[in-house]
């Protein structure tokens, strides 16, 4: 899809991504075959179980993948170039200038032995080549920008609140100017008043500084806050992608549909939420075919035998068997 | 952890036993160690039936300080007994200290750490104010002040359930002296496992303290106090080798340290008799890393923190 | 971080160390009193040595042994005690233990520093580099050697060392720690001096080593699993800068308190690698005391390992507290 005007190429392109994991001998597919678009200033948010593949997706275009995880098909591009991620040496000029990382839980997450202002200026020293003074300087901005009084700075992570201590993940992240940051889980660990007003925070710097975002979570409504584009991972792969109107409106693939019941919704005054019945996929035995079949509602002939291709579907794209006869009615009417 | 507690149910721990030895096997450090404790625990067991009695000055065979031969596979010390038989008979001698003085000391750390861990309170502190005083002072200082003063308390001839006075005391001594680390980790696990839901259980069901301590609390410290009972064994080696290096051991039931004391004292080194310093030496390696390489493969299989997968 | 809470803390610790030195001088006044035969006679040397009628008055004057045990033995024991006044030995003639233990303690103080500071240099860096590599073959290597090590009464290598570099090879002596007939304070007399610790130090130090690598490797391995680790990683820092910014300084915390610790136990270890070396310092004393049955200087030496053991505790867990923040609370 090569395009003339700058406008139209994606920022980041992953391309048929297949990432394994060793152990012992046995490898594993963590994700296998994704394949998605990123936009400049554009969010995105990555939902699944643990398992999924989003948090490896994740790393993989952070080129954080650890030393047991092998890219065994696929590329990343970036702004057109092909990212080397699975060289550690050759990712390390691309790493916090262009894609920055708010990890999730930010206790440990942050050296317990350095004081906060001190691990914001790091990068900034390192990466931008700035002086002690001027880097401290840029932290102590970066702290105001995220609402922490610059005097905080003095602080160790230890003797901030946990939102706090997100905060300064954030702030850190913002240090080289990225263009893309990821969220893993940034809001997990918080209660929902500061769950709130962390992805308030995401939203508004987002739109302040035109970053592109990755939000990789568990939880659909905190994708429902602050992301334009979802998608939904399931054992590896993509089984649908849309927008979170759409998404939400009118779910397509089985799974996405109970996720979203599984949603404890005050408002909309249902007493039960409905977890999804069945254990999350094991990696090792992959279930043949789709590999949701063995739990979802409308499983059919053909589901345990033959993967589903992900295929475009109005605006989204969906991988289920339900709906690959209609694609295929679409592309005859538009044939026709 | 969580899912690891131990309910009545027979066939779910034999299943959890059969995976547990399949993983803790799958160390090597565990096989070598299991192997050499194994050669080392048979030999104790007849060092009569291998090597013939013990031999005193009055029935030694060789020569003096002979190097190691077809007849005396390690040669003979200063009086002329074959060290192979002084060595055999000495695995007993130091192997059966060793493993009393765990004991013990597994007794009265588990013992101490429950008690403090379950009771809280005004218990806990005095008990732990205790357990710091051993923790800071180690086994060997300890030993080094009491033993020879128990020992003029209480004169050194006969025996005391078939061990020498000395022996006997140094048993007693490691093991009274050597159970802090235990009571530390037995209490921590106690205080988290009383909040357990199935200890309310049991005590609305109407066991008694004693009862709900040996029988639901107890089980499920057993990884705990294995793994560390393997590093308490290897640490009784070295401080019984070295009390007895020191003279405190009886020349009438060697251990491999008091043969090594005899052997510093009769110049071995610098008679460059590596023979008669060199084989008790090497067998409290063996036998110490042994019980090293089993214990820490044992805290791997209980405690497995590494995941391949982040 | 307020300041309030960071001196409760270093009270705490100063408390608790104040009361575990108490405790070893109770158990040493007990030990003392449960010695079959008249205190008196016992402090002067038994029957070993003759006494005079007043020397006897004069003890129990002094210890006060004609009045109760408790409270006014334990208490004079005690003020005794903190004077510096440990009684006399009875092997070497009625002469003050606290003056014998003086006299030994600057070549134990020699050994034991001399081997810490080789175990340090070479055990915290090959347990950096065993836990920075883990895995590969040197950290196998490392590790395998560092656990067999840690398993060997030091004193045994000692002996080995003796038979291979004095008694085979030649190379350094292994025994004592003068040549005779050198004169004292001379450069050929210093060398000497260099010479004989050689063996008994690096018997000493192998002893430490093991535990070094051991501990170093593990705290490296635990460090580089740390979330923060992977953060670093992320920011684009090198290899180098994560170990040296991120990794070193958390990984030092366990191993810096080891070190602190064993400042205290090492002196005790020497204890048997100075009986193999004929080595003139504390150990020697103890196993000469040992032999004699010489409680006075037994129990002067348990309260001066007590001491130091102590004292190093408390060093250790200050310095704990000041290398890492979240202690100071």
């Amino acid at each position: 899809m090569t395009s003339s005007s700058q406008d139209k190429t994606p920022l980041l392109e992953i391309d048929r991504l297949s990432v394994d994991y060793g152990l012992k001998g046995v490898s594993l597919r963590a994700i296998d075959g994704v394949s998605f678009a990123l936009r400049a200033g554009e969010a995105v948010g990555l939902v699944g179980e643990s398992g999924s593949g989003k948090t490896t997706t994740a790393m993989a275009i952070a080129g954080l993948l650890s030393p047991n995880a092998r890219v065994s098909g696929g590329q990343v591009r970036y702004r057109g170039n092909r990212l080397p991620i699975d060289d550690d040496a050759a990712m390390r000029p691309h790493r916090w200038s262009e894609t920055s990382v708010v990890f999730q839980g930010a206790m440990n997450a942050l050296n317990p032995v350095h004081r906060i202002i001190k691990q914001i200026a790091e990068p900034c020293m390192l990466k931008l080549g700035m002086s002690r003074g001027e880097a401290t300087k840029r932290g102590s901005e970066l702290l105001q920008l995220v609402g922490i009084p610059a005097d905080r700075g003095s602080a160790y992570p230890h003797e901030l609140s946990g939102g706090m201590r997100q905060r300064v993940m954030i702030a850190m992240a913002l240090a080289c100017r990225p263009s893309i940051i990821i969220g893993d889980e940034p809001t997990t660990a918080l209660d929902v008043i500061t769950q709130a007003q962390i992805l308030n925070l995401l939203g508004d710097l987002r739109s302040q500084l035109s970053l592109a975002l990755i939000l990789i979570t568990h939880d659909l409504s905190v994708v429902a806050k602050c992301c334009d584009r979802v998608m939904i991972m399931y054992a590896g792969r993509i089984v649908e992608d849309g927008t979170v109107a759409e998404i939400f409106a009118q779910p397509k693939h089985p799974y996405t549909r109970q996720l979203i019941e599984s949603i404890p919704n005050p408002a909309s005054g249902k007493k039960m939420i409905r977890p999804i019945p069945g254990d999350p996929p094991n990696l090792v035995n992959r279930p043949s075919g789709c590999a949701f079949h063995p739990r979802c509602p409308s499983v059919m002939g053909g589901c345990a035998t033959e993967v589903p291709s992900l295929n475009k579907f109005g605006r989204g794209r969906v991988a289920c068997h339900l709906h690959r006869s209609l694609t295929q009615e679409d592309k005859v009417a538009v044939h026709a | 952890m969580s899912d690891n507690i131990v309910r009545y149910c027979p066939r779910g721990r034999a299943r959890a036993i059969k995976g547990f030895l399949r993983q803790f096997l799958s160390y090597g450090g565990a096989q070598v160690g299991l192997v050499c404790l194994v050669f080392f625990l048979v030999v104790g067991a007849v060092p009569n039936i291998l090597a013939g009695p013990l031999q005193t000055a009055i029935n030694a065979t060789g020569d003096f300080l002979a190097p190691p031969s077809g007849e005396h596979l390690l040669g003979t010390d200063e009086i002329g007994r074959d060290v192979l038989n002084l060595v055999l008979h000495g695995a007993r001698i130091s192997l059966t200290i060793a493993l009393l003085a765990t004991v013990i000391s597994l007794v009265v750390g588990t013992t101490i750490g429950t008690t403090a861990g379950y009771y809280g309170g005004r218990v806990d502190v005095w008990l732990m104010r205790l357990t710091d005083f051993f923790f800071v002072m180690p086994s060997f200082v300890l030993a080094l002040v009491i033993t020879p003063v128990v020992l003029e308390v209480m004169g050194r001839g006969g025996e005391i359930l078939g061990f020498r006075p000395s022996l006997f005391v140094i048993i007693v001594v490691i093991g009274m002296t050597s159970w802090s680390f235990v009571a530390r980790i037995v209490r921590s696990q106690t205080l988290s496992l009383k909040e357990r839901p199935f200890i309310d259980r049991a005590r609305v069901a109407g066991s008694s303290n004693f009862g709900i301590m040996v029988r639901h609390i107890l089980p499920n410290l057993v990884p705990q106090i294995a793994a560390n009972g393997a590093l308490v064994v290897a640490s009784a080696i070295y401080v019984e080798t070295s009390l007895s290096f020191l003279g405190l051991g009886d020349p009438l039931q060697p251990s491999w340290g008091t043969l090594l004391s005899l052997a510093q004292r009769a110049g071995a080194a610098s008679a460059g008799a590596w023979w008669y310093l060199g084989a008790p030496g090497l067998c409290v390696l063996t036998v110490s890393l042994s019980f090293v390489l089993i214990g820490s493969a044992l805290d791997d299989t209980f405690n497995p923190r590494r995941r391949v997968i982040p | 971080m307020n300041g309030g809470g960071g001196s409760r803390h270093i009270l705490r610790i100063i408390v608790r160390a104040s009361i575990t030195l108490l405790m070893v001088a109770v158990l040493n006044f007990i030990l003392f009193r449960v010695i079959p035969g008249d205190p008196a006679s016992l402090l002067l040397g038994g029957a070993r040595v003759s006494v005079t009628a007043e020397q006897i008055e004069a003890q129990n004057q002094r210890w006060g042994l004609d009045r109760p045990l408790f409270p006014d033995q334990a208490v004079d024991y005690l003020s005794a005690t903190l004077r510096g006044d440990f009684g006399y030995s009875f092997k070497f003639r009625g002469r003050h233990v606290a003056d014998l233990i003086a006299e030994r303690l600057p070549d134990t103080i020699v050994l034991v520093g001399v081997a810490q500071i080789m175990a340090i240099v070479i055990g915290v860096m090959l347990g950096i580099y065993a836990g920075w590599r883990r895995g590969g073959a040197g950290d196998r290597i490392a590790t395998g050697a560092s656990l067999a090590l840690y398993s060997t009464p030091a004193f045994w290598l000692g002996m080995i060392l003796v038979v291979i570099f004095s008694t085979a090879l030649g190379w350094l002596p292994g025994y004592g720690a003068y040549s005779p007939g050198l004169i004292t304070g001379s450069l050929g007399s210093f060398l000497d001096y260099l010479q004989h610790l050689t063996l008994p130090a690096t018997a000493v130090a192998l002893g430490l080593i093991g535990q070094y690598v051991v501990v170093a490797r593990a705290a490296m391995s635990d460090v580089l699993t740390e979330d923060y680790m992977v953060t670093a990683r992320a920011k684009g820092l090198t290899n180098g800068q994560m170990l040296m910014r991120h990794a070193f300084r958390n990984a030092m915390l366990p191993v810096v308190t080891l070190i602190t610790l064993n400042i205290g136990y090492v002196v005790a270890g020497a204890i048997t690698v100075e009986a193999v070396f004929a080595w003139p310092g504390i150990g020697g004393l103890t196993v000469e005391a040992l032999n004699a049955r010489d409680y006075p200087v037994l129990q002067g030496i348990f309260l001066l390992l007590g001491v130091s053991i102590v004292l190093a505790n408390l060093v250790a867990d200050l310095a704990y507290s000041l290398l890492d923040p979240r202690v100071r609370q």
